[in-house]
């Protein structure tokens, strides 16, 4: 019947696209009542099937934001991914990452079963002539080298690399490498804003990410924030951006003070372009000017801050003039900025990735939080906040036996803590070179959870260079990614809509808030959750290994029910799916302070007291607490007069994997491209080296060069290069492979020597016609 | 009879495209290839354009989410030679795919480029849903489970929902509005019902900024913006 009526259908079609053409057809009635298609006779209408319809409260992993979702599945297929509504932190709206999470889970090339490596070359384009082995095998192989390196006291011989996972699986794997006895613990963390963490250290003694409090604020002065792009939680500050800007009588003023024209600063009120890496020199300027014409909050300094005369002759060595030689911004513009932030209360200062990832980082980061220091934005209303953190019940401690503790205390291949980075936690793109050198000691095995630090981290040769130096690398992953083409061993792990877990993010808005993971669809294939992998390889290892893991509560599902039942009813949390601490309370200036004056600290003691410990003789001529250095740039100035800058699009996925034709398609809204990755280049210079718009350039930098197609734009400051980062995969995946180009393969290695930051913003390059 | 209508706040408006996702997972619209982009033959509904003007410095992008306009005078509907796309008595401008004979007319009348031809084979599956849910299959009518290829498609205001809503009593606009608006994590949109004057779409329009898009052609569009 079905055939018969499609003849018919395509008789009449026919007919009518030619009577179209002679135009037969014209000024028909506008409004014509809809047709035979609602009064489809019942006879033809199927059978009502069972239907099974629940929603789901988990949480998402796109980012390190975290955020609480619900997920509609229908007859056991997950097909809609949205906000949970009680999750306060965003009232219940999502980004759009979270939403092509479907695509995460149906990922048609993810891995089914554990693979084993045949083929013992290692490198980029090798075939790695993968062989499937079961369960039981690749934990066997795997518990074989761990006992076997244990047993010779080779123990802190292993490198556990932790990409992007739930806080319960990471702290899963923390209480691994505790337990086995290795101090090689590397996370994300080192690539990721610890240069904000310890400028906030150096300022208040907390080191870690600050709290905004948006919902309330006047004034947001964004140093490199990129807030609408890759802020966290994204869907926090998207909320909070409709809501500052038109939701209340007093609508915010955003000033975005960035090299780069973003969709941050498309949105903002005010685009002042800057110099780049003179940001920590304006915000001296600006408290320059503050003091002067004595706009700060006066209350708050005199009585809750140390250090401010320091600080007011350290900021005098930066006149107008000078900063807005630095910065390249007018004097006047300095100015208003100054006085507009330091009268319109409560304002925020921010720092995005633009200033903190550079040398310098921890300084710029210190120079701007100051600037909240000085008009009294610390806990109060609409100001910087100490985020809180839930209080999950306390694990019981690991069992040691001899091997553990020696292990664990000797100096790690990230130098973290050492004299090298003194108060970083992780130094995450120093492990290459230890890796290569065997300093201090060599790696005899690697196993990486869901990281992917080849593709993210800067210089990422280097990474190939020492993964391939490895002698045994095991990888858990639900994706074919880079790393996974360097692993001996390749685990099969769930997504996050397919496992147990709980999560908080580290950023927020004050008030500590955990969310559920638990699983929305049955896993795929064989694939098993990291936390279930691990527990089966401390119950074969055996001894403290196994006693340490032993209370933990039975699997993934107990493991969480028991961290979270010092939080609220497990039923209830299963239904909920999230869990609010109590109201954030503002104004905690007797406690809140972890400095030695116990006070808000323009003349870092902290700092202080680090100098003191590596033996470092103070310079009486200069404060050394503050400082604004020119960026140390790789790269002669004369050969390579460009200055690159990569960025990170909202539709750039960090876990990984970019495999998601939904992202894809709409990578750079400002643009209109997609499945690319463009050069922008500032439309003058372009002019001025012959580069016309959808050229094809090199961009060379003294460690590499890359081939792209050059984007010509109004919105980039002229010295400046702009690469979007994300793509360039050459591991798997139809939707991603070859697509774009990898700007992090140009970056030179430098690092915050503070925290351990990854410098991205430091490389100078040359651009060419291809 | 209401009269659906979409406010757009440009102010409050992130750029995101949480809208154009959300809506592609709404009405399984396919999703494109690079050589489907370079030929530009993607399909959206809703989708986010750049208008940049000024030089350096001085620039100004403005980032404009674009679903149908649904307007009240459709050039589409006039030109359609096979009836396929009608407006509906609430105002909302449909395609009929089984009618549509795939002439691209309509395409070229809209002055909007809402409209999308689906070039896509019928063999090819939507992989983040296997299946697609029951309830996109139980009602044969609407949406179309598997898309049909060499038609025009376009956004629908999400009638379904609407539809939907109204047969099950629940207030449109405030329990019941399209994916796009319920998506949008910035809350910048709205929807609601242009005759009643609660609304926070008759609101939005009767403001003194508010503007739609190219009412010098008086196709009296029913997608309201406001600007920053």
């Amino acid at each position: 019947m079905g055939k018969e009526k499609k003849v018919l259908k395509m008789n009449r079609r026919t007919f009518l696209k030619l009577s179209a053409l002679t135009g037969a057809a014209v000024g028909l009635h506008q409004i014509t009542p809809p047709c035979s298609v609602l009064s489809a006779p019942r006879s033809q209408r199927r059978p009502k099937e069972v239907i099974e319809e629940k929603w789901v409260h988990t949480s998402c992993l796109c980012c390190s934001g975290r955020c609480a979702l619900k997920v509609r599945v229908v007859n056991g297929k997950a097909v809609k991914i949205t906000g949970n509504p009680f999750s306060l932190l965003s009232d219940g709206k999502v980004c759009p990452r979270s939403h092509i999470g479907l695509q995460i889970l149906y990922d048609p090339e993810r891995i089914g079963s554990p693979l084993k490596r045949r083929n013992r070359e290692k490198g980029r384009g090798i075939d790695p002539q993968w062989s499937p082995i079961s369960w039981d095998q690749a934990i066997k192989e795997m518990e074989d080298r761990l006992r076997s390196l244990r047993e010779i006291h080779k123990s802190h011989q292993i490198l556990i690399l932790n990409g992007l996972n739930s806080k319960s699986t990471e702290d899963m794997i923390f209480r691994f490498a505790g337990a086995f006895g290795t101090p090689n613990i590397v996370s994300g963390d080192g690539l990721d804003g610890e240069s904000e963490k310890s400028g906030n250290w150096m300022a208040d003694g907390h080191y870690e990410f600050s709290a905004y409090d948006l919902d309330q604020t006047q004034y947001l002065l964004l140093f490199g924030a990129d807030l609408l792009e890759s802020g966290r939680p994204l869907s926090h500050l998207l909320r909070k951006w409709g809501r500052i800007r038109r939701e209340r009588p007093n609508r915010a003023k955003i000033v975005m003070i960035h090299p780069r024209y973003s969709v941050t600063a498309a949105k903002s009120d005010d685009w002042i372009p800057i110099s780049p890496g003179t940001e920590g020199a304006l915000a001296m300027g600006m408290a320059n000017v503050i003091i002067q014409e004595k706009l700060y909050d006066k209350a708050f300094v005199e009585r809750w801050t140390a250090g401010f005369e320091n600080y007011r002759k350290v900021v005098f060595q930066y006149p107008l003039e000078q900063v807005s030689r630095i910065t390249t911004i007018p004097t006047d513009t300095i100015q208003r900025l100054a006085r507009e932030f330091a009268v319109t209360k409560p304002a925020i200062a921010m720092r995005g990735k633009g200033v903190l990832y550079l040398p310098g980082g921890s300084y710029n980061s210190y120079a701007i939080h100051c600037l909240n220091g000085l008009v009294g934005s610390i806990d109060v209303p609409g100001g910087v906040l100490y985020q809180e953190k839930p209080n999950y019940k306390p694990l019981p401690s690991i069992v040691e036996d001899g091997i553990t503790k020696k292990g664990r205390d000797r100096p790690p291949l990230h130098f973290g803590g050492t004299e090298k980075f003194p108060c970083a936690r992780s130094v995450t793109n120093q492990v290459p070179e230890s890796i290569l050198e065997e300093i201090p000691y060599s790696t005899e095995m690697a196993i990486g959870f869901n990281s992917n630090f080849m593709m993210t981290a800067p210089s990422t040769k280097r990474w190939e260079e020492a993964m391939k130096e490895v002698p045994f690398y095991v990888h858990l992953s639900p994706f074919m990614n880079e790393m996974a083409l360097y692993a001996d061993l390749l685990l099969p792990t769930t997504t996050y809509l397919e496992e147990w877990g709980y999560d908080h993010s580290s950023h927020g808005a004050g008030f500590a808030e955990v969310r559920i993971k638990q699983p929305v669809v049955k896993p795929y294939g064989e694939a098993k959750s990291s936390i279930d992998t691990l527990l089966m390889l401390a119950k074969k290892l055996g001894g403290s290994i196994e006693k340490s893991f032993a209370s933990l509560g039975d699997g993934q599902e107990g493991f969480v029910k028991l961290r979270t039942s010092s939080l609220m009813d497990w039923r209830d949390f299963l239904a909920k799916g999230v869990w609010v601490g109590p109201e954030y309370q503002y104004k905690k200036y007797d406690r809140i302070f972890n400095t030695p004056s116990k006070r808000f600290e323009f003349s870092s003691g902290n700092l202080e007291a680090l100098f003191v410990k590596n033996g470092k003789r103070r310079d009486r001529q200069r404060d050394d607490r503050h400082r604004y250095d020119e960026v140390r740039f790789l790269g002669e100035k004369e050969s390579y007069p460009l200055i690159l800058h990569p960025y990170q699009p909202l539709m750039a996925f960090e876990h990984g994997s970019q495999n998601y034709p939904w992202a894809q398609e709409i990578y750079l809204p400002l643009h209109g491209i997609g499945w690319n990755t463009p050069v922008e280049i500032n439309s003058e210079t372009a002019r001025r080296l012959g580069i016309r718009e959808g050229d094809e350039v090199w961009v060379e930098s003294p460690f590499s060069k890359i081939k792209a197609r050059a984007k010509c734009s109004e919105g980039l400051q002229p010295e400046v290069i702009a690469i979007p980062s994300g793509q360039g995969h050459y591991a798997y995946g139809r939707w991603q492979k070859g697509i774009g180009v990898n700007p992090n393969e140009l970056i030179g290695v430098d690092f915050d020597r503070i925290s351990g930051q990854s410098s991205y913003f430091n490389t100078r390059v040359k651009v060419y016609k291809a | 009879m209401p009269k659906w209508a979409m406010v757009i706040d440009l102010d409050k408006c992130t750029g995101c495209q949480a809208c154009i996702v959300a809506c592609k997972e709404e009405n399984n619209v396919p999703h494109g290839s690079p050589e489907e982009q370079r030929r530009r033959r993607d399909i959206y509904w809703n989708k986010v354009i750049a208008v940049t003007r000024g030089r350096y410095p001085r620039i100004r992008t403005e980032l404009i989410p674009m679903p149908c306009m649904q307007c009240d005078d459709p050039p589409c509907v006039t030109v359609c030679p096979a009836k396929a796309t009608y407006r509906r008595e609430d105002g909302i401008v449909i395609q009929n795919y089984r009618r549509c004979i795939g002439c691209k007319y309509c395409m070229i009348a809209c002055p909007y480029g809402a409209r999308s031809f689906n070039f896509r084979k019928q063999d090819e599956k939507e992989y983040h849903r296997p299946d697609p849910p029951p309830d996109h299959r139980s009602r044969e009518v609407w949406p179309f489970p598997v898309r049909i290829h060499g038609v025009v498609e376009k956004c629908t205001f999400c009638f379904h929902r609407i539809d939907r809503g109204i047969r099950e009593s629940k207030k449109i606009g405030v329990e019941v509005v399209p994916a796009c608006v319920e998506a949008c994590p910035s809350c910048a949109m709205a929807f609601g019902d242009l005759d009643d004057l609660t609304s926070p779409v008759s609101n939005a329009f009767g403001s003194r900024t508010a503007f739609r898009l190219r009412e010098e052609l008086k196709t009296n569009p029913k997608v309201i913006y406001l600007p920053r």
